[in-house]
């Protein structure tokens, strides 16, 4: 089982990095998710009852422990200030119009590359209830990128 | 859609650590009745600040670091809103800043003159003791030139502040900031 989870890792670290730090909203943060979600994986790894896919319940580990790691983060505290300096962009802005459930489902769908059934049982939600979400967030973001100035 | 989440959050190409992952697995776990007993004892302290946390006012306001007595506020020219609070950190050399009521905190002088923007809306930008900038232009992803407020704040926080006049897209590609006589002085973003 610890290599099962070892093989998952290796295979698909960029994908729970990625996912993890857009629900944490920080790189660091998000890599160190991912850390800590393997390892109570392997923890806990007699839990799997082999109800779904392996990944399907790492990846409900990773969205949680991303999710830790944005609460203890919000609000922003002053010492841990996201700031764009010179030559940098403009990483993340507008990540902040979707609420947290439409972050994590837009995440899983593009960069996991999950499907609307994996994103329901990672989530413990309907397939419905990620078509409708994963419909909202897309507008969100397209409205974000519409906006004029006035 | 694709391209666009590509450039919101990049890949991560560091190198997994899975003996990091090993580690921190066999890392030794509080019983669970230890973690009652401090459960208990840390609900005891906090039971009666708790009762005063559920009726207090939430919104965000300048932070306890900031000096009061020194609140200089910058407001858009035109309509007279306010858009910014700055008072100088006490016991720091810095600021502290609310923006339109709603973003918070304080930050350090870097003695620097690099320029830094909050990320996230509403857009805030300061420059420590750089007295050049005199004019900034952000340019929105859709190639839109749209022309920010810079405001001069001197004495003990001496930094050039800089906000957007009104709305503008959440997504700005670069912001170029001028010297007086529209030279750019830096650039901000791709």
């Amino acid at each position: 089982m610890v290599d099962e989870l070892e093989a998952l890792y290796r295979a698909r670290l960029t994908e729970f990095r990625r996912v993890a730090t857009a629900i944490s909203g920080d790189r660091d943060l998000g890599a160190d998710a991912v850390q800590e979600a393997f390892a109570r994986a392997v923890r806990q790894r007699r839990r799997f009852r082999g109800e779904g896919t392996l990944e399907a319940w790492v990846w409900r580990i990773v969205v949680n422990a991303a999710r830790d790691a944005r609460r203890r983060t919000r609000p922003t505290p002053p010492s841990s200030t996201v700031l764009l300096r010179e030559g940098q962009s403009d990483v993340g802005v507008p990540l902040e119009r979707l609420t947290d459930r439409q972050r994590e489902i837009v995440f899983l769908h593009y960069f996991a590359d999950l499907g609307y059934d994996e994103i329901a049982a990672a989530l413990s939600i309907s397939p419905g209830t990620v078509g409708a979400t994963l419909t909202a967030a897309r507008r969100t973001l397209r409205d974000a990128l519409e906006e004029v100035e006035a | 859609m694709n391209e666009m989440l590509d450039e919101l959050v990049p890949r991560d190409e560091r190198p997994g650590d899975w003996d990091d992952v090993l580690r921190r697995a066999r890392r030794r776990r509080l019983r669970p009745r230890a973690v009652a007993a401090v459960v208990v004892a840390a609900g005891v302290l906090v039971a009666t600040p708790a009762v005063a946390v559920l009726t207090r006012d939430t919104r965000p306001r300048l932070p306890d670091g900031a000096d009061r007595s020194d609140v200089m506020a910058v407001v858009q020219p035109d309509t007279g809103r306010l858009l910014v609070e700055i008072a100088p950190w006490k016991g720091h050399d810095g600021f502290c800043y609310l923006v339109l009521q709603r973003r918070s905190g304080c930050v350090a002088n870097t003695h620097t003159q690099a320029t830094a923007v909050l990320s996230g809306a509403p857009l805030f930008a300061w420059s420590f003791g750089n007295r050049r900038i005199r004019s900034a232009t952000a340019t929105t992803r859709s190639g839109k030139h749209v022309p920010l407020l810079v405001t001069y704040v001197g004495g003990r926080i001496d930094a050039a502040i800089i906000t957007a006049r009104g709305r503008l897209p959440l997504l700005f590609g670069t912001i170029v900031l001028r010297d007086r006589s529209g030279h750019p002085i830096a650039t901000i973003g791709r």
